[in-house]
């Protein structure tokens, strides 16, 4: 069933973090920690630290924790304690190898899924003490080189995947090409002044699912949505760097995508099923740019599907009659809640919907969130032992009879994908959009 | 024993309670301050109408699927922390003491119910304790400092128990309670028990992001 | 033996188990203003009063204790051995007198500490009865 042997938490094999350490030293590791204490946190970090008390509650609420047996190390506070109350009691004074653990434990056993701040008594928000963790490895050099690579991707091309410009534009008019064989009249506009909807993507999307465009285009044909993609950079909503710590990239990056939009003076940006890429701009890309709430209306897949379907906009064949259950995305659902919004489309196009537990804001993460499976194959065999708990969940909605799941989100897609097949879960994955477009009445003229 | 006792009931009184509302003050305007200069974003999420929502829930007994998942602690911790409350706010005896010092009064329990009360906060923090030597994951983040708040606290109702019944020694015994029930409000504002005022902040704050924000619940 | 004589003998004991003790404290200690107390939580201080005093060379002074007040201010060389402290210090509609148990309180206590003699703890007056 396994086809991994656990690594030894101790062992990493990683280079961007083995040569990132071996390029400090302990004057340059307080002086940085120091600066980002002093320069980028304040209040909140101190209270989140000082208000702790050291009750452990918090970690069921892990699924780390959990799926580790229930090892202390993995719990949300017990992270927080290798890491930040060691970094806050010596004053930055702490050693390379603690750097490198603290890069481990950071970006790899913490999927920023925020569950725990529902668990902890005082909503200590573990997830943000974390980050803080990340921005001194990042300030510090000291990263995971996969993700590390998506984030120098992002600065040279603004987008994720090194997707040169011309070759986003040919993706688009294959893809448009594609789908009029289905639908002789579709177009992917490019470039409209003054749609309503300005669509935009994840990186991968074009290098590795065009066919998740294909379709968004069929279901934006079929509802007759006014709606526009843009040609230039800017098309990208994903965000590796707001991961990786890189807030400046994090900042272009999304500044390139809320103006992309509205050059094109576009009404709302609609989203791909993404979860990370909705944080980004929903929450944590707007806030760093000084905008409370994004500066124009952001639209998730799911809240567009339901859109679709509560407006009669689009109709279907028959309802989808395999039997499926739901995983809710962290970064929608206690991010965003949109998991009645969910339960609704997955009602008006499925047949059978069997419940997940625990379900909803409390769903566990899929373990890939937070930058982790972005931190690629060195910590991969780590990532599915550390989500064991999900395997059991899957496995139990099985037995209740679904054979599909549904996780309207990329990461969530990249995560369960190697669960389900690490532990022999044997479930089939999709998209909304994928049940969507398969059961849909398809324009003919 | 008369000396102590005047310092006691005196001047340290007077130091613990300048100590505890000063030192209070003190942390409270710094972290204002402090949040005021590095974290406005703060300000702007706080929404009084989510925070008091969730610290509604919190402050429920079972009122949240933690507490669901963890009886034993949700009804030792609530208890604990009513009783905590209540016991040296209504003791008869320290009602008197403030009759005597400041010529006012207010409600006071039968002793019997005050003794039960602190009988029962002295068997929470061992419950607590015990909690934090054998359960893994609460080790793993207890210190030293987790143990002496522990027993700091522990101490003026297990003294107050002693003294009451006056077991041996309880006239020493009292300038024991004296003492550890003054040290306990000193160290409040520089400790974990700062928690009690900070509670209201981050679980307000988390209630507004995921209220205002998230439009998700966080209970 | 029928039930009237075991009524009237159990009777007996009952009386005696509490008239013997109360007969022998009666002399030399007294409960200051017991009925002044309704709703008692605590034994009662017995107070020797005439060891207390000798013991305190406060046989001369009486009025330290038993002073007597008109409009708020002291009286001097008049006292109030003849009254009740109840009839000033108590509140009408306070089953537990606070405030007279706190004049007692303070009165004993504030004197002990000065002089370093004396019972300052809750218990070592109101001593638990055995
Ligand atoms: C200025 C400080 C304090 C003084 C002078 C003081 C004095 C006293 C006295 C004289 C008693 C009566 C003992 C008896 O019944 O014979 C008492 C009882 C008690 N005290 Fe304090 N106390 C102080 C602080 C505290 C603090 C800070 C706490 C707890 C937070 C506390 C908790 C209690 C409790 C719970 C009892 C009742 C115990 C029982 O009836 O079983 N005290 N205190
Ligand atoms: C409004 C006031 C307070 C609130 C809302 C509050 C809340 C909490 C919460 C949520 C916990 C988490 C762990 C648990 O559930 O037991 C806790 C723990 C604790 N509280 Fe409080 N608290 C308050 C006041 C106090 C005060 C005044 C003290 C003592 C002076 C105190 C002493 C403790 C202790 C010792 C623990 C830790 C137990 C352990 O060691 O595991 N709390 N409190
Ligand atoms: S993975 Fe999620 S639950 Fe675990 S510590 Fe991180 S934010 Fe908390
Ligand atoms: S539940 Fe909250 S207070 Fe308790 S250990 Fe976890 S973070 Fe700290
Ligand atoms: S990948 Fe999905 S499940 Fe995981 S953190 Fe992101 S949204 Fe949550």
């Amino acid at each position: 069933m396994t086809d991994s042997t656990p690594v030894p938490d101790n062992e990493i094999d990683d280079q961007g973090i083995i040569q990132g350490v071996e390029q400090l030293s302990p004057e340059k590791i307080e002086r940085i920690i120091n600066e980002v204490l002093s320069e980028e946190t304040g209040a909140k970090l101190k209270v989140y630290v000082d208000t702790c008390v050291h009750c452990g509650l918090c970690s069921e609420g892990c699924h780390y924790y959990v799926s580790r047996d229930k090892d202390p190390k993995f719990s949300p506070a017990g992270k927080v304690k290798q890491t930040m109350w060691e970094i806050m009691r010596k004053k930055g004074k702490v050693s390379p190898e603690f750097i490198k653990q603290a890069a481990v434990i950071a970006y790899t056993q913490c999927n920023l899924c925020k569950r725990c701040a529902m668990y902890c008594p005082f909503g200590i928000d573990i997830a943000y003490v974390l980050s803080v963790v990340r921005r001194i490895c990042h300030r510090l050099g000291v990263v995971p080189l996969y993700i590390q690579d998506t984030a120098h991707s992002h600065s040279v091309t603004g987008n994720q995947m090194w997707v040169k410009d011309d070759e986003w534009v040919d993706t688009l008019m294959w893809q448009e090409e594609e789908a009029r064989d289905e639908a002789p009249n579709l177009r992917i506009p490019l470039d409209v002044e003054g749609a309503d909807t300005f669509y935009s993507v994840i990186g991968p999307e074009p290098k590795f699912r065009a066919q998740l465009i294909y379709q968004a285009a069929m279901i934006m044909n079929a509802a007759g949505e006014d709606w526009t993609m843009p040609s230039m950079p800017g098309w990208d909503n994903s965000d590796m760097c707001m991961f990786t710590g890189d807030y400046e990239m994090m900042e272009r990056l999304k500044k390139m995508h809320f103006e992309a939009a509205t050059k094109l003076k576009a009404k709302r940006i609609v989203m791909g099923e993404c979860g990370h890429a909705f944080r980004s701009v929903y929450d944590m890309g707007n806030r760093a740019l000084g905008w409370k709430m994004p500066p124009i209306p952001i639209v998730h897949a799911l809240e567009y599907y339901h859109e679709l379907f509560s407006q009669d906009k689009i109709k279907i064949k028959h309802k989808f009659d395999r039997p499926v259950t739901l995983h809710d995305p962290c970064n929608i659902v206690r991010g965003r809640g949109l998991h009645e919004m969910a339960r609704s489309v997955v009602n008006s196009t499925c047949k059978t919907f069997i419940e997940m537990t625990p379900n909803r804001e409390h769903n566990y993460c899929c373990g890939a969130g937070g930058g982790v499976i972005n931190c690629g194959p060195p910590f991969k065999n780590a990532r599915l032992d550390s989500n064991k708990i999900k395997a059991e969940q899957l496995f139990a909605a099985k037995a209740k009879g679904a054979e599909v799941v549904i996780a309207p989100c990329h990461n969530c897609h990249g995560g369960l994908e190697d669960i389900i097949h690490h532990y022999g879960v044997d479930m089939e994955l999709k998209f909304l959009g994928d049940i969507i477009y398969e059961i849909m009445e398809k324009p003919e003229e | 024993m008369h000396d102590i006792y005047a310092i006691l009931t005196g001047p340290l009184a007077w130091l613990s309670f300048a100590v505890f509302l000063g030192g209070s003050l003190y942390r409270f305007i710094s972290l204002y301050q402090l949040a005021r200069k590095k974290d406005g974003a703060v300000f702007q999420y706080m929404d009084l109408k989510f925070a008091l929502r969730s610290i509604a829930h919190w402050l429920t007994p079972f009122g949240a699927k933690n507490m669901r998942m963890n009886p034993a602690m949700t009804v030792v911790t609530f208890a604990f922390h009513i009783a905590l409350f209540i016991a040296p706010l209504f003791v008869f005896a320290h009602v008197v003491l403030i009759e005597e010092s400041f010529g006012i009064h207010w409600f006071t329990l039968p002793d019997s119910v005050a003794d039960i009360l602190s009988i029962i906060v002295v068997l929470s923090c061992v419950f607590f304790f015990a909690r934090r030597i054998m359960r893994p994951e609460v080790k793993f983040l207890t210190t030293w400092v987790d143990i002496v708040i522990l027993i700091i606290v522990a101490a003026p109702f297990a003294t107050g128990v002693w003294v009451f019944h006056q077991w041996a020694g309880f006239p020493t015994m009292t300038l024991v309670h004296i003492f550890s029930g003054e040290l306990m409000l000193a160290i409040i504002p520089f400790t974990k028990l700062f928690h009690m005022f900070l509670f209201p902040f981050t679980r307000g704050y988390i209630g507004s992001e995921f209220g205002g924000v998230r439009m998700a619940k966080d209970w | 033996m029928n039930t009237t004589v075991k009524q009237m003998i159990l009777l007996f004991l009952i009386s005696a188990g509490v008239l013997i003790p109360s007969f022998s404290f009666c002399d030399d200690y007294m409960n200051i203003d017991e009925e002044a107390f309704t709703k008692k939580q605590r034994p009662f201080v017995s107070f020797n009063h005439d060891e207390h005093n000798e013991m305190a060379g406060l046989e001369e002074d009486c009025a330290l204790c038993h002073h007597m007040y008109e409009d708020g201010k002291l009286v001097e060389d008049e006292s109030s051995e003849d009254m009740a402290c109840s009839e000033c210090h108590a509140k009408e509609n306070d089953p537990k007198q606070m405030e007279l148990a706190a004049t007692y309180h303070k009165r004993c206590r504030e004197c002990h500490v000065e002089k370093k003699q004396g019972p300052i703890t809750c218990g070592a007056c109101h001593k638990k009865v055995k």
